[in-house]
């Protein structure tokens, strides 16, 4: 080492706690790329991984019932690898010490051979036998909410006969990656789960023998997934297909790309925000360094070192805190990976998902620091480089200073003097404010985030649970059933009100737009479920017409008035031209509602009805719950307040992780830079605090001057964060949103309460470190050296 | 002009830098009156503690051994808190530096003290005493040396301090702008019999003192009284 390196290293102590929190906002960043990296390569490589040994299909399709030999029909299509038929049925729990009914999907396994796609990975236990007697194996995320092992027994509602299931064995599928009840938003383990069952036996039990209702396909190398797709629903047409999807549409699929995507945004975006930040941080550390160094600057050239060797002196200081910030935002990116991976865990099931760090990521993070350091330190080094030795030993003449423009408005000019020193400090170095007052902002906009989406699925719950949802619980049918079930269901002990309803599956097209999705007939005066417009004012469902989501209308380009087709996926496959009556606010995506009666008019098979919602008197509600375990016909029962319960706990514990997170970064952000921004104030004005406390100036009044400064960013700063970060939180809600999970954007007083107080308390504590540096200030010798 | 009554008496009086082999003895033993409304100039090499005497004398440091007070108020004993009221009710200084605030205008500079004194003048009033009442609006990079150190001089008497304490005034200065600096100290010591302390290793600037005290090696060496001051511009450069 030479001696300038000795220097250097003499320098970095020197400044330990300035270079300390430069490096702390680069590992924020850094931090940050090197967990959704890592995240991203975990996610995909378990994905792919249990995909390929488990042999998760490419093409899906649910269909009313076909014979077996339609199945050949399918292999048969150009492309098709492999085609798996089965059963999946839903089914309704009756479990052990548990007062509510718990609902699921029971699929079938073939009874003597491993299948060809969607292979289980058994966790616990063992397959069921073939004819091992109502054997069943349990989904791993039901089982654990549940407390289910191999050897416990429960009760089942099989296409409305009670019968005792044993459980067997605990496994996991690749379709159920994200095993969530149809189109829920996040999953409920305690109330919903996947079964499977041997295929001889669901199919006796559902009279399905010799044939199936739902089916995968792989595809062959180069095979065209739109023409199989296309292939497969005409097939499929005759035995009421549903519509086959790729695995872009696949419900759980789709959750996991969706989730990868937002990594994808993130590992980007936020490391460059916090690396523009400690670029800008490094700058000015070393501008000071270099205006304090002068002299040393001068005597070093004077003596001969080359401009370069100089330059490159304060290049390594530069370095230092790359390597430093790298260190720390690997090991920070390693761990909080670490804990998210855990996370996953609620909705993600698979085999393993380990966390596999992306240590090749940390060669992109080492290159962007670096870069982001070098970028702060070039004017700096240019300035190293233009002094001469002769200039560099006179001293740097006085600061110009002149009446800040704000003073010339008028208020101003009426200000104290120390809130005047401090807007003319401002408009000497307005890019240096306006830097800071962005670094804080950032701050403060990253704290809105996690509330923000709190707030909007707050909201949504709320929305959807009492402002739409006025039931206690919804009873839904095994088959479309006649009017004589709802009065059956009305018997039921407790029930003050019942509402039926039906669920059609149809496709819906406006010109070449087509979507698929259930129409959902409600009685013209219905009360217990709600069609709402964006005012919150109920919507009574049209005689002639549906009243669609605004979503639904989007992505089909029509408006009030437009007329669509309307062709019913299931029986007859009756199309009819329906005109849109109005929209309606969904937020669980896309909807579409009609009159009851009107509803089977248009379809023709008479008075149906898939399910009943219920109202409860809530001293019966035991009775309620025993009875309605036993009614053959119910095949699904959802009991409103458990799943608003499990969906809050879900989102506690997800988003207090994140926010625990966001609100680190957050704070190590506002406090480095008001810190670092204190520290330079202070040595940049040493010689003016201590003349003030030579003047008489209390340690609190020169304090005061100090931090008038920073205090006047901040209150810029805070606004403008709110601002920002209700911006990040709309940006990254757009990204997030997808059809069928749409958070609106809530912003509260309250979130934006804690983001300002969050930033104004670590800007205050910062600050409040660097004054206790004020009581080292040497009176005498500050006053007795020349600038 | 001079009054009987000691506003300073120091006994004794030492300040030790730093301990053991180490340390600098910076002050050892003096022992002075200061009485009010006289002119004191210091004179003394570097290294001879005239620095030191003036620091503690203005509650910038705390001596090491002796006694040290202010119209009896023990100045040796005082706490941080006690030595800040000190200069803010008592004490001007003039720094070899004027030490002014770059951000801040002429009269600014001066408001910023006359706001927190107890019976200040007004700023303008204290720019007048000094010549400056045409330049009060510059900021301190628009004015010249000798200006700037006329502002720091305004700073100093705009509370009507009972003492002002001048550290190599003209230090920086040529010999006309010194002149005038020089000029507005006797004209504020004469006129507000202000006891003021003038610290210079340059002698000719002693004729203008009522009393001059020698130091050396960190001791009072010698003083002698002039019979009558000299006028700033009589001094002989």
């Amino acid at each position: 080492m030479d001696h300038l390196d000795l220097k250097l290293l003499r320098d970095l102590r020197a400044l330990k706690s300035q270079v300390l929190a430069v490096a702390l906002v680069m590992a924020c960043g850094l931090a940050m790329m090197i967990m959704t990296r890592s995240l991203i390569r975990s996610l995909d490589a378990a994905r792919d991984d249990y995909y390929a040994r488990h042999r998760f299909g490419h093409v899906f399709s649910s269909l009313q019932r076909a014979p077996l030999e339609v199945a050949d029909r399918l292999a048969a299509i150009p492309g098709v690898a492999a085609v798996e038929p089965g059963v999946a049925r839903p089914v309704t729990l009756d479990l052990p010490g548990r007062l509510e009914p718990a609902s699921g999907l029971i699929r079938s396994l073939p009874d003597r051979r491993e299948p060809r796609l969607g292979r289980l990975f058994v966790r616990a236990g063992r397959l069921p036998e073939a004819q091992g007697g109502l054997e069943v194996a349990v989904s791993e995320a039901f089982a654990e909410a549940n407390g289910l092992r191999p050897g416990a027994r429960l009760a089942a509602l099989l296409n409305g006969r009670r019968v005792e299931l044993r459980v067997c064995g605990v496994a996991l599928s690749p379709e159920y990656v994200f095993e969530a009840p149809p189109g829920a938003a996040l999953p409920d383990n305690r109330t919903f789960g996947v079964f499977w069952m041997r295929e001889t036996e669901l199919a006796e039990a559902f009279n399905l023998k010799g044939a199936f209702d739902t089916v995968a396909l792989a595809l062959g190398p180069g095979a065209d997934e739109r023409a199989v797709i296309a292939d497969v629903d005409r097939v499929l047409a005759p035995w009421g297909g549903l519509g086959a999807y790729g695995r872009g549409d696949h419900p759980s699929d789709t959750r996991v790309s969706d989730e990868i995507g937002v990594l994808r945004g993130l590992s980007f975006g936020f490391p460059l925000v916090f690396l523009s930040v400690a670029a800008f941080m490094t700058n000015a550390v070393l501008g000071r360094q270099i205006a304090l160094q002068r002299e040393q600057i001068a005597i070093l050239k004077a003596f001969g070192f080359s401009d370069r060797a100089v330059a490159l002196h304060f290049v390594k200081f530069a370095l230092v805190i790359v390597l430093l910030g790298a260190a720390l935002g690997a090991a920070g990116g390693w761990l909080l990976g670490r804990k998210l991976v855990v996370m996953y865990h609620l909705f993600f099931r698979f085999p393993a998902l380990e966390f596999l760090p992306a240590w090749g990521a940390l060669g992109a993070a080492l290159a962007a620091s670096t870069f982001a350091a070098l970028a702060g330190a070039l004017g700096v080094v240019r300035r190293v480089v233009r002094l001469t030795p002769a200039e560099a030993m006179r001293p740097e003449p006085p600061e110009d200073f002149r009446p800040s423009p704000l003073e010339r408005l008028g208020p101003a000019r009426r200000a104290g003097i120390s809130v005047r020193m401090a807007l003319r400090n401002l408009s000497r170095r307005p890019w240096r404010a306006a830097l800071t007052v962005a670094a804080l902002a950032l701050a403060t906009g990253i704290l809105v985030v996690p509330n923000a989406f709190r707030d909007g699925i707050a909201h949504v719950l709320d929305f959807q649970w009492d402002a739409l949802q006025r039931q206690t619980a919804i009873v839904a049918f095994n088959e479309e059933a006649s009017p004589r079930a709802l009065s059956d269901v009305r018997q039921l002990p407790g029930v003050t009100e019942a509402e039926p309803f039906r669920s059609v599956p149809v496709e819906l097209s406006a010109g070449a737009r087509t979507r698929r999705l259930a129409v959902q007939g409600l009685p013209a005066n219905a009360r217990l479920q709600r069609v709402i417009d964006s005012h919150q004012r109920p919507l009574a469902p049209a005689a002639h017409g549906l009243l669609m989501s605004k979503v639904l209308g989007e992505s089909l380009g029509v408006a009030a008035g437009d007329t669509v087709m309307m062709r019913v996926l299931d029986g007859r496959r009756a199309e009819v031209a329906v005109r849109v009556a109005g929209f309606s606010e969904d937020f669980a995506g896309i909807a579409a509602h009609m009159e009851l009666d009107a509803l089977n008019r248009l379809i023709g098979e008479g008075d149906r009805v898939s399910g009943v919602f219920v109202v409860v008197a809530s001293a019966r509600w035991p009775d309620f719950l025993r009875a309605v375990k036993e009614t053959p016909a119910a095949s699904r029962v959802v009991i409103k307040e458990a799943m608003r319960r499990s969906f809050r706990e879900t989102t506690a514990q997800s988003i207090g992780l994140i926010q625990t997170i966001y609100l680190v970064f957050a704070t190590t952000v506002a406090f480095g830079i008001v810190y670092n921004s204190a520290r330079i104030s202070l040595s940049e004005r040493q010689r003016e605090l201590a003349t003030l406390r030579v003047l008489g100036f209390g340690r609190g009044e020169v304090a005061g001057v100090l931090v008038a400064e920073l205090v006047l960013l901040a209150l810029v700063a805070l606004p403008a964060g709110l601002l920002v970060g209700s911006g990040f939180a709309k940006t990254i809600l757009a990204a997030v949103n997808t059809e069928t999970v749409r958070l609106p954007l809530v912003l509260t007083a309250a979130n934006y309460a804690f983001a300002a107080s969050v930033v104004a308390a670590a800007t205050a504590l910062s600050l409040w470190f660097a004054c206790r540096r004020l009581d080292r200030l040497d009176l005498v010798g500050v006053l007795k050296a020349r600038d | 002009m001079v009054s009987a009554d000691a506003v300073f008496e120091v006994r004794g009086l030492g300040k030790t830098y730093g301990s053991g082999p180490s340390a600098v003895h910076a002050l050892k033993g003096v022992d002075l009156d200061l009485f009010a409304g006289e002119l004191v100039v210091l004179l003394g090499a570097s290294g001879s503690g005239k620095s030191t005497l003036l620091n503690l004398l203005g509650g910038l440091d705390l001596p090491s051994a002796g006694r040290l007070t202010y119209r009896g108020w023990d100045l040796a004993g005082a706490d941080e808190a006690g030595l800040t009221r000190y200069r803010r009710d008592v004490v001007g200084f003039v720094f070899q530096f004027y030490n002014l605030i770059p951000s801040l205008t002429a009269r600014e500079n001066v408001a910023l003290i006359t706001e927190i004194a107890r019976d200040p003048m007004a700023p303008e009033e204290a720019l007048k005493l000094v010549g400056l009442e045409a330049r009060m609006d510059h900021f301190p990079a628009q004015l010249s040396g000798g200006e700037q150190q006329r502002v720091a001089i305004a700073r100093a008497i705009a509370k009507r301090p009972q003492v002002l304490l001048c550290d190599e005034p003209t230090g920086a200065l040529d010999l006309k702008t010194g002149m005038i600096v020089l000029e507005a100290i006797e004209r504020i010591n004469r006129e507000l019999g202000t006891l003021t302390a003038i610290i210079t290793h340059n002698a000719v600037i002693a004729d203008m003192a009522d009393r001059v005290l020698h130091l050396s090696d960190g001791r009072l060496d010698r003083e002698h009284r002039n019979d009558r001051r000299a006028a700033v511009d009589a001094l002989a450069w």
